[in-house]
């Protein structure tokens, strides 16, 4: 099968400022990837190249089967669906409604298939309450939101999202995981910015961490958020949750709420039982 | 001495009906770190608008009540990249802007700066041209920017929003430090689980009015992890049915086992 994602020995500078370094990794369709690493790793600079808004200085990289190089940004929009860190910036239109059916109706892909994937997009994010106001009337938390539910209106085969959780509340924040899983288990890719790392737990599955530029770790998000000795050099602090499990030696050391839930029941009724 | 004082504020934005800030009272003390928790669109955003005196004063609405300040503000907004001057091509003149607006001596902008670049572990990208800066990076270059005008009272929107581990941490330290010195610092935050460490005083917000004040133990009740606002690791207890009262961080879940 052919990957959703290829970056294939990716090298990028700004001028004379180098920010990625021979980057290699690919996503699979369906697979859902956390990218992580400190501020000014290129995490980023990643997103703008599978946008095709960077091209690399060397290497390539692959959206499916196509090279962004040959690509121009609307053509990589059939398949790539991008929320970038400061989402504020990509809202133009006079309603949120407006700004989600902006990307299918460019596509080009038919009034009413617009409407239908509008309409999916706006529901799995709560937001069509808000679809009738304009998107800088809503708080900055909410833009993203309006975002994110454009980038899903696209429906691509792969969901590229710059810290999409940034001052979301809890019951939003779990409505954003419910609708990524949702698509993911359609087999779209994702490939997740983000330091909200209960959110990465919550939500996705591996962690692909980047240091300076070059790759660091590349590996299930499971077994790295539950080692802190791991965690520390990469300048990645663990969630609570997962430093709740190992400090209480959890079975099973459980990153997600519920699992840990469950986890701390089990072991509280087998401490009861006579 | 207080720095901040709402007496039952009611806030609405131009054009809206339905008020954003319902009766609030709430004072912040020098000294204090005072943290406004709640849903999106509870008010807390609102809150330090009014408190920086820029709603109405600025981008006009109605307040209704007194709002009384004894110190200038600075505030930080969710946005930070919004908060860049555009004038300086250094990080240096970036956060040298708002001194130099205030009309100070060289020495003394000079002074200030170079603190608050100290401060934010920004002293290497101080000749950096603010453009190329990472999203976090420049964050930190906005709290810089804001200190370095020395505000007696510090208002933070998500302050911790654009940071990394490390970055975060180091605010938070940071925030201590300058409730230490005897500024009054007032923040929302979706970052829960900071707050033990960091709050001296939570108060959480409920569609624009004052639903509880207490220490930061609020956030272990089960009325605040049933609303979404209690910190993780109580949140796990609460979920897992266990009997309360829940820990509040991982410390107290050792603790407590022992």
């Amino acid at each position: 099968m052919i990957p959703a994602l290829r970056l294939d020995d990716v090298s990028f500078s700004y001028g004379t400022v180098p920010v990625l370094e021979r980057l290699s990794f690919s996503v699979a369709p369906g697979e859902r990837v956390a990218l992580l690493g400190k501020n000014g790793a290129g995490k980023s600079t990643v997103v703008r190249l599978i946008a095709g808004l960077q091209r690399p200085s060397e290497g390539t990289v692959w959206v499916g089967d196509w090279d962004t190089r040959d690509c121009v940004p609307e053509q990589l929009a059939w398949r790539v669906g991008s929320v970038f860190q400061h989402a504020d910036q990509q809202l133009f239109a006079r309603t949120v409604r407006d700004d989600v059916s902006f990307g299918p109706r460019a596509l080009g892909v038919g009034e009413r298939e617009v409407e239908r994937r509008t309409d999916r997009a706006l529901e799995d994010l709560d937001l069509t309450a808000h679809a009738e106001q304009h998107p800088y009337d809503l708080p900055p938390a909410w833009r993203k939101i309006a975002a994110l539910a454009g980038a899903l209106a696209l429906e691509p085969a792969l969901l590229v999202l710059d810290e999409p959780t940034v001052g979301l509340d809890r019951a939003l924040r779990t409505r954003v995981t419910r609708a990524l899983l949702d698509r993911s288990a359609g087999s779209v890719a994702l490939l997740v910015i983000t330091h909200d790392l209960t959110f990465a737990a919550e939500t996705l599955e591996r962690g692909v961490v980047l240091d300076r530029g070059s790759l660091a770790c590349d590996e299930s998000l499971t077994g790295l958020l539950g080692d802190v000795t791991r965690l520390e050099p990469l300048g990645l602090a663990p969630p609570p949750v997962a430093a709740l499990s190992a400090a209480l030696d959890l079975p099973g050391r459980p990153v997600r709420a519920a699992d840990a839930a469950a986890a701390l029941a089990r072991v509280a009724r087998g401490r009861l039982a006579p | 001495m207080k720095s901040l004082t709402l007496d039952h504020a009611s806030y609405w934005y131009a054009a809206t009906d339905s008020s954003a800030l319902r009766a609030v009272s709430l004072d912040v003390a020098q000294g204090e770190v005072v943290a406004l928790v709640g849903a999106l669109g509870a008010g807390a955003s609102t809150l330090l608008l009014v408190a920086a005196d820029l709603a109405p004063r600025v981008i006009g609405g109605r307040l209704e009540g007194s709002v009384s300040r004894h110190d200038r503000s600075g505030i930080v907004l969710p946005t930070p990249w919004t908060q860049v001057s555009g004038m300086a091509f250094t990080v240096w003149d970036e956060v040298a802007f708002g001194p130099a607006n205030l009309g100070w001596p060289a020495h003394e902008i000079a002074r200030q700066v170079d603190r608050a670049l100290e401060r934010l572990e920004l002293v290497p990208l101080a000749s950096r041209d603010p453009a190329t800066l990472s999203g976090g990076e420049l964050q930190r270059v906005i709290i810089a920017a804001i200190l370095a005008m020395d505000p007696g009272l510090v208002l933070f929107d998500e302050p911790a929003a654009e940071l990394d581990a490390e970055g975060a941490a180091l605010l938070w330290r940071l925030i201590r430090l300058l409730a230490k010195e005897g500024k009054a610092i007032l923040l929302a935050t979706s970052a829960l689980d900071a707050l033990p460490d960091v709050a001296d005083r939570v108060v959480w917000l409920e569609d624009g009015a004052v639903r509880a004040v207490g220490t930061p133990d609020l956030l272990a009740e089960g009325a605040a992890c049933d609303a979404g606002l209690g910190t993780s690791v109580a949140t796990v207890w609460r979920t897992g049915g266990l009997p309360a009262p829940y820990p509040l961080t991982v410390a107290h879940a050792v603790r407590g086992r022992r």
